[in-house]
């Protein structure tokens, strides 16, 4: 310390010249000096290079903006970290800086002996400026605000307060007019205007702007707010709607609270203010503010425009279409949309989900306001709004009963028709009410389940199954919008469930296997000794015309031939179903034309075979039971003539008889071929498949019908040789009529042709009797009538003969080129050795 | 031998001159010869801060006393 003393003698002498003649302030200031040096004062060993420069740097740039010296300094710091001569260049600077520091904290007690430095104008260059500018700056705001003032002042315009302000437009959200800034509604919409009377106060423009955003919530608010009280008084809302609105209430009762909050909080602001007196701008930093309100209400005004757009929707769509058009803002890209949609979607859709539990599970529909995507017909009976949880809205049950109990016994009037109208027509699938988020195909799932187990309820009086099925299910938790997964595992499910129980119900318990066999058995003519028993007895009243044939004989014939068939070992629930009847009859019809068979079926398996379905089974019936009738006439006339080789002896007529059976074997050939192709590869090919699918069991009733029409239209389509070309579908069914209808006259003409060579042959007995001296009858006539006679029968003979065969020959021609695979079968079949492809090319030769 | 110290000298000379336009940068208001005084202080191994605060209470004192010294006069005068 003491080798710091001439120094310290050096700088008091410097900066006090004073004391270079006053020696007693020298000691003492030396000594002073000396105290200060030992006191450790600010001692900061740790501060490096880097930190210190970065220090330095800071104050230069404090002290001279532009940044110009900052950069000198670092010059120049470089260029003293090369200089080798000082060992502590750091602590150099420190000092300087320290120096430097203490300069600005007291700045006038420098600038006084700043006048004794020599050095000081150039110094002076840099720092005065800034200050002096900060001070003229701040002088000019002030002069200016106070001028304004002023003139308002003068003018008697008064800014408003904010706080005034912000207690108006809390006001204006919540729709109500405020003291300063007013709701201006025309009466007869909700279309407001925000009005700011112009009095002496005025309110800024950004202020304004500001408040009219604001007011966009109380605008979206009253509106929300305008249609659930609408809601509420209406007499008839849809559930959807209530659900709705109840969402759309607690969604206002959090608005309300958030009012609440911001009131309180601009009360508390104005207390703060009340105590610190009048220092605006503390109170400011805590309190509400427009601006601050703007900011906290954002949210809500989002979600008040989504419940906004919710309401405008509300009006002119109405249940599942509602849920539609929410769902359909589910997909927007803002997260807060997507989530609030949810959430609103989540209440809403709870009471479509309610339904949908009773529809899929127990097959009822609960549904007083025709929001759900199916509907019912009322008119159509079964009709049941009877809720077992006793739902306010069961309410329209008794009504509907006591209308349309008349509607019912018209129903039941209308008979045949019921079942398969009842599952057609009761239930009606409503694609707009169905929700996006359900989707089409499992729409249709749900819709069928239901009615499936609706049929199965009311129709099959199953009611006991649905009702334990239901139990279970309510087990299982319930069915909810953010679960679409469990939703749709819950659909496919009840689906299988609904459709297996379907199934097993009309198989079981109604034997729609046995009915459909009996049908195959009977009306396709399946069951071959009972046709041909019913052709034996019933064939002689047949011939006769239709008039004269009665009721109760068809019924005797009918019960004969199921006595005497071994249809008899049938079940007498089947057979007491089969009925023989004759269609309306005009006059010259035969008994042939009239008759047919009758299959009897009560609900609900009418709905499967429906009066359509009848009327095939009918039509194919006759088809079939006309081929059978040829094929016995056929048999009937080969006999004959087979055995007339015995009885008659007629020598010149042995050709003829030859043609005959040539002719007669042929038809005999078409006609069971055309019977086997029918049988075995038509009718038995698709009851193979028919009962496959039944044995499966999948699908619902609609599906069980669909397969049941395809079994049908595929039988119809084969046996009727119909032709694919539009507008000639019928043109292979008119020349099998036509071939039918030749041989059946052929047949006729063979009987005539039999029954005069037996006469004739009966003359020559007789005549050679008469040369033996016997006398068996009177002499017949003469050979020239009935050599006329015999002519007229050859002509006819040979006509029909070359007709069928002409026709048959057409026929298989054209079935070889027919689009149907089955149906060329059949040409081969007929034309088995080519024989017909021979007889053209001879024909064609000659 | 001379020149060596004459160059010792020079770059003694130079490296004052930079720390004394530091010193005019940071506006310390100091003169040459106290700046090398309080240099060479440092060097010394001065607290570099107490001898700040040193400076800083002379100048107050030097001034306290000048305008001491000069109201005496004018008194005396």
């Amino acid at each position: 310390m003491s080798k710091n003393l001439p120094n310290l003698e050096l700088l008091v002498y410097a900066l006090v010249p004073l004391s270079r003649i006053n020696v007693g302030i020298k000691a003492e200031l030396i000594d002073h000096c000396q105290d200060i040096l030992r006191s450790h004062l600010g001692h900061s060993p740790e501060t490096n290079l880097t930190q210190l420069t970065d220090l330095v740097k800071r104050r230069l740039l404090q002290l001279s903006p532009n940044g110009s010296s900052a950069s000198k300094f670092t010059n120049l710091a470089s260029r003293l970290l090369d200089q080798p001569v000082l060992s502590r260049k750091q602590e150099a600077i420190l000092f300087l800086f320290t120096l430097s520091t203490f300069d600005t904290h007291q700045q006038p007690a420098i600038q006084m002996p700043a006048v004794v430095q020599p050095r000081q104008p150039a110094n002076s260059r840099i720092q005065p400026i800034p200050v002096a500018a900060a001070v003229s700056n701040k002088e000019t705001a002030h002069s200016n605000a106070d001028i304004l003032k002023i003139y308002r002042a003068k003018k008697g315009i008064f800014y408003l307060d904010e706080s005034l302000l912000i207690r108006d437009t809390l006001y204006l959200m919540q729709g109500i007019s405020g003291k300063y800034v007013r709701l201006e509604g025309s009466k007869e919409g909700d279309r407001k205007t925000v009005e700011f009377p112009n009095d002496n106060n005025v309110i800024p423009l950004p202020t304004q702007a500001l408040i009219r955003s604001l007011a966009e919530l109380g605008h979206l608010y009253s509106r929300v707010e305008s249609y659930v009280r609408e809601r509420e008084s209406a007499s008839r809302v849809g559930m959807i709607e209530q659900s709705l609105c109840h969402y759309l209430q607690a969604q206002l009762t959090e608005y309300y609270r958030l009012i609440a909050i911001l009131e309180t909080q601009m009360s508390a602001n104005d207390k703060d203010e009340t105590l610190s007196g009048d220092e605006p701008l503390g109170g400011r930093e805590t309190g509400l503010s427009l601006r601050r309100l703007d900011v906290w209400v954002n949210e809500w005004r989002l979600r008040m425009r989504m419940m906004s757009i919710c309401v405008e929707g509300a009006r002119d769509t109405h249940g599942g279409a509602l849920v539609n058009l929410i769902h359909s803002y589910t997909d927007n890209g803002d997260p807060f949309v997507r989530g609030f949609t949810d959430e609103l979607l989540e209440e809403v859709s709870r009471p479509f989900f309610t339904t949908l539990h009773k529809w899929l599970f127990s097959g009822e529909l609960y549904d007083p306001f025709k929001e759900f995507f199916v509907s019912a017909d009322s008119s159509l009976g079964h009709v049941n709004y009877v809720h077992p949880s006793s739902l306010p809205g069961g309410i329209g049950s008794i009504p509907n009963d006591a209308v349309f109990g008349s509607f019912n016994d018209a129903e039941e009037r209308l008979g045949l028709r019921n079942g398969q109208k009842l599952w057609e027509a009761k239930y009606q699938f409503r694609r707009e009410m169905l929700p996006a988020f359900v989707g089409e195909s499992f729409g249709k799932k749900i819709f069928s389940t239901g009615k499936s187990l609706n049929f199965i309820r009311y129709s099959c009086l199953d009611s006991e199954w649905v009702v334990t099925r239901e139990k279970m299910s309510n087990t299982g938790g319930t069915l909810q919008y953010n679960d679409i997964g469990g939703l749709e595992r819950s659909i496919d499910s009840a689906y299988q469930v609904a459709s297996s129980r379907l199934f097993e119900v009309f198989i079981d318990k109604f034997k729609l296997l046995d009915h459909l066999s009996a049908l195959k058995n009977f009306l396709l003519l399946g069951h071959g000794d009972f046709a041909d028993q019913l052709m034996e007895t019933l064939g002689p009243s047949l011939s006769k015309a239709a008039n004269s044939l009665f009721r109760h004989n068809l019924t005797a014939s009918l019960e004969t031939a199921i006595r005497s068939s071994n249809i008899q070992q049938d079940p007498t629930e089947i057979l007491r179903r089969l009925d023989a009847r004759m269609l309306e009859y005009s006059h010259g019809e035969i008994g042939w034309d009239v008759f047919t068979l009758e299959y009897k079926v009560d609900p609900p398996i009418d709905t499967v075979l429906d009066q359509e379905a009848t009327e095939k089974y009918l039509k194919l019936f006759k088809h079939l039971w006309h081929m059978k009738r040829i094929e016995k006439a056929l048999d009937k006339g080969w006999m004959k003539v087979t055995g007339a080789r015995i009885i008659i002896r007629l020598p010149e007529m042995e050709f003829e008889f030859h043609k005959i059976r040539m002719a007669l074997s042929e038809m005999i050939h078409f006609t069971r071929q055309l019977e086997a192709f029918c049988r075995i590869e038509v009718i038995e090919v698709a009851w193979k498949e028919l009962t496959d699918f039944l044995h499966k069991k999948e699908g619902d009733l609609d599906a069980l019908i669909g397969a049941h029409q395809h079994y049908l239209d595929r039988m119809s389509d084969m046996i009727f040789l119909k032709s694919s070309k539009p507008g000639k579908e019928e043109v292979h069914l008119r020349q099998l009529s036509d071939i039918l209808t030749l041989i059946l006259q052929f047949r006729e003409a063979t009987d005539n042709f039999y029954n005069h060579c037996l006469s004739e042959s009966a003359r020559r007995d007789q005549e050679l009797d008469a040369e033996r001296g016997v006398y068996t009858g009177p002499p017949q006539d003469d050979d020239a009538k009935h050599r006329d006679a015999l002519v007229g029968i050859q002509e006819r003979l040979n006509e029909y003969g070359s007709g069928v065969s002409e026709r048959v020959q057409n026929l298989v021609a054209q079935l070889q080129v027919h689009t149907n695979f089955d149906c060329r079968f059949l040409a081969t079949r007929l034309s088995f050795s080519d024989y017909y492809r021979l007889k053209k090319e001879t024909q064609t030769k000659a | 031998m001379s020149t060596r110290e004459s160059e010792r000298n020079s770059s003694a000379q130079q490296t004052l001159d930079i720390l004394y336009e530091i010193s005019q940068l940071l506006n310390t208001q100091l003169d040459k010869a106290t700046l090398a005084t309080c240099v060479g202080m440092v060097e010394n191994g001065v607290n570099p801060e107490a001898l700040a605060a040193v400076v800083q209470e002379l100048r107050r004192e030097g001034s306290a006393l000048g305008v001491q010294s000069t109201s005496n006069a004018a008194t005396t005068r």
